[in-house]
């Protein structure tokens, strides 16, 4: 009776139940959308709205549920209140001489050893690295139709820079994005900051002072996700183009499974089927590949930043060492320059002054003969 | 390489504290939150997060602090374990030292065994139980997630989740079989039999009907009490686990004898589980675990092709500088092997 309808309950729910494929390393597909849907059912909405209920109700409520009276209630707080658990020690900054737990123990082996250390060196990745997302943290907005609705999913995303085989052997850098659920996914197309994006075409060494009158990313605007054997094309300016046509007909010719597409302005993160934790793929300028990881996906929590308008929220971004001019190593580099037979490299990178100096006399007449790109620096996110 | 890395190895020694603090309120037999707090305060469990300057070192480590705790709420622990661990959440969310807090994060495939949980408490009228969880709730300590943690997908050490076996919880099968809904569920379906036999058949005198309900009751009972008389622990601790404020009704007195008793007897579990293995292996087991040694860097390709083609010896890394230097000061001049910091000692 009461078992047969809870496992009829159970099989529903086993479908969309997130659950580890593999363990600690990515989960099975889910539905967001009927996921959401689920913790719904079980979770009072109380539990998950920004304001809290008082302190009066919420002990009425307990008696009436447990049937007891103010008293025993008086008597259960006094001994589950939070000052039970308070240490002995105030300060909190060193490790506490009485050593019991063997926590505190390499804690302080850790810190004997940095005391003997000469030199203090920080690690100022670690310093700054929650930096970005401590600015953004418990921020509400002014108007208040902006706020975020409760029960609103948020997802993460792990965006990584395209791979360059020699600059990425130790680290791999990526950005963290956070999304609501009920946001496009050209929203996040948007918000992720490439620099193959910003790139400029042509061959400017006659014309240095000609400024470019269009960048990379508002001249090939396709891109596609590609979640789960669909692929979800960017169809909202008449130049896009399908580049996921090709991988398509390649496949067709191969042994693999029939690809779906759809529109990625039309796809909202609810209507996805995702695997948390699992490498998926971003495409862009035809030929710029991300892998896009969900890490996390979870209800929106009064503590988070609230602003509906902030979003999609950069919370991580990973520092890219800028390229300085090779000649007076001060400013950032603005030109590359090949086969050229003044620089001393191939190809060589110069700041705008120093190029202008080096290649070019008071007239404006170009000295020597060589090539000359602008060079837009992967450092320019940080 | 990057702190975060480091911070792991903080994994061990604090499992072994949570252990050991879960032990003790093993060890008291109830699940009062008073007796937990004694322990705590005896253990100074909130130093742990003492000693640790900077901002970003507390939050990863309370983050991990949290994932490791957060197992203890789970099966397949026992009652007892799983409510200590529920109060050792509480204790460690509200002695944090970070703002803004550190959230427990709880997927959902674990709530429904949370929800178990409570439920259960709350039929035996555990109030502190239901208490703290509802305490928790209110001060909004729960983030609902998909999973337990951040999955990002990068190369690191396999974490083995080994269970402690003390912790294990015993499943009395007997009680699982004469619990109420089954017995119910029988007492229904034997009423119906018996309903459809005297509508369809005329009442044959020379059949007696069993109970069945009654028998499957009375087997369980008597096996509860065999066991109970060949346990060590004794009645009287028993007793002082029945709960304080007992419903007068027989069924919640039923199955608060049956939760007590399940919960009273850690320490001498049922025999059948015994064959079973330990699967996992200890996760302090050393370095090889370790999918990326960061200490040395892979081969160069002048040492991958001596070992391949050329001698057998390690070819000589002779330094064309110090050729000119007597053989006596070449030692002087080796760079000295800087002292790193072991994070495992022989004991972790």
């Amino acid at each position: 009776m009461a078992e047969s309808s809870t496992l009829i309950c159970e099989e529903n729910q086993h479908e969309n139940v997130p659950v580890y494929e593999f363990m600690d390393v990515n989960s099975k597909e889910f539905h967001i959308g009927a996921f959401r849907d689920l913790w719904l059912d079980v979770l009072n909405p109380e539990v998950y709205s920004y304001s809290v209920t008082a302190p009066e109700i919420e002990d009425v409520e307990f008696m009436e549920e447990m049937g007891i009276e103010p008293k025993t209630l008086e008597e259960l707080k006094s001994i589950c209140s939070v000052d039970s658990l308070r240490s002995g020690h105030d300060g909190t900054d060193n490790v506490p001489s009485d050593l019991h737990l063997s926590t505190l123990k390499l804690r302080k082996r850790r810190q004997d050893y940095k005391e003997t250390l000469t030199r203090y060196t920080v690690d100022r990745h670690e310093v700054y690295a929650n930096e970005m997302e401590m600015t953004s943290v418990g921020k509400k907005p002014d108007d208040l139709r902006d706020l975020i609705p409760e029960g609103e999913i948020i997802l993460t995303f792990n965006i990584m820079y395209p791979i360059l085989f020699r600059r990425f052997k130790f680290v791999r850098a990526y950005q963290t994005l956070h999304v609501l659920g009920s946001q496009k996914l050209s929203d996040l197309r948007d918000a992720i900051c490439c620099v193959s994006d910003l790139q400029v075409f042509g061959e400017f060494s006659n014309t240095p002072d000609m400024v470019p009158q269009f960048i990379s990313k508002d001249h090939y605007k396709s891109a596609f996700f590609f979640f789960n054997g669909t692929f979800f094309n960017d169809t909202r300016f008449p130049e896009c183009q399908d580049i996921s046509k090709t991988t398509q007909e390649w496949t067709r010719t191969r042994d693999f499974p029939e690809f779906k597409t759809a529109k990625m302005e039309d796809t909202s993160f609810y209507d996805l089927k995702m695997k948390v934790g699992f490498p998926y793929l971003y495409t862009h300028q035809g030929d710029c590949e991300h892998v896009v990881i969900l890490t996390d996906v979870r209800f929106v929590h009064q503590d988070d930043c609230l602003d509906i308008k902030l979003y999609p929220l950069i919370t991580h971004k990973h520092r890219v060492v800028t390229r300085k001019c090779s000649v007076c190593h001060l400013y950032i580099s603005r030109w590359i320059t090949t086969s050229d037979a003044l620089a001393p490299t191939d190809p060589c990178l110069f700041c705008d002054q120093c190029f202008r100096m080096f290649h070019y006399d008071d007239k404006g007449n170009k000295l020597g003969d060589f090539l000359a790109y602008a060079y837009v620096d992967p450092g320019t996110f940080n | 390489m990057s702190r975060k890395k480091l911070c792991e190895y903080y994994w061990a020694p604090f499992k072994s504290d949570c252990e050991e603090l879960l032990g003790r309120f093993q060890q008291t037999e109830s699940v009062r939150y008073e007796e937990f707090s004694a322990i705590w305060r005896e253990m100074d469990f909130s130093g742990v997060f003492f000693g640790t300057q900077s901002d970003h070192e507390k939050r990863y480590f309370t983050r991990l602090i949290f994932t490791i705790a957060y197992r203890y709420i789970l099966p397949p622990y026992s009652f007892q374990i799983r409510v200590g661990g529920l109060y050792m959440i509480y204790g460690l969310y509200n002695t944090q030292l970070i703002w803004p807090k550190e959230k427990i994060r709880i997927a959902l495939k674990d709530w429904y065994d949370v929800q178990k949980l409570i439920a259960d408490a709350k039929s035996c009228q555990h109030l502190d139980v239901v208490y703290i969880f509802k305490r928790l709730l209110s001060s909004k300590a729960f983030c609902f997630t998909a999973m337990p943690q951040k999955l990002t997908f990068e190369a690191r050490e396999r974490v083995q989740h080994n269970v402690n076996e003390e912790f294990r919880d015993h499943k009395n099968r007997v009680t699982e079989l004469a619990s109420i809904e089954m017995l119910e569920e029988i007492a229904n379906m034997h009423g119906h039999y018996e309903r459809l036999k005297k509508s369809s058949v005329p009442p044959s005198s020379g059949v007696t009907l069993l109970n069945l309900t009654y028998l499957v009751q009375k087997c369980a009972f008597e096996y509860q009490q065999w066991q109970d008389k060949i346990a060590v622990t004794s009645e009287f601790n028993n007793l002082r686990l029945l709960p304080l404020f007992l419903q007068s009704s027989s069924r919640a007195v039923m199955l608060a004898a049956i939760k007590s008793k399940s919960y009273g007897h850690v320490s001498k579990g049922t025999k059948s589980r015994r064959h079973r293995q330990v699967e996992m292996v200890t996760s302090g087991s050393g370095t090889d675990h370790a999918l990326f040694s960061q200490k040395r860097r892979p081969p160069s390709l002048r040492t991958r092709t001596w070992q391949n083609f050329g001698k057998p010896s390690e070819p000589e890394q002779t330094q064309e500088w110090l050729l000119s230097v007597m053989e006596e000061d070449k030692n002087a001049l080796k760079r000295k092997d800087i002292r790193r910091f072991k994070w495992r000692n022989n004991w972790l």
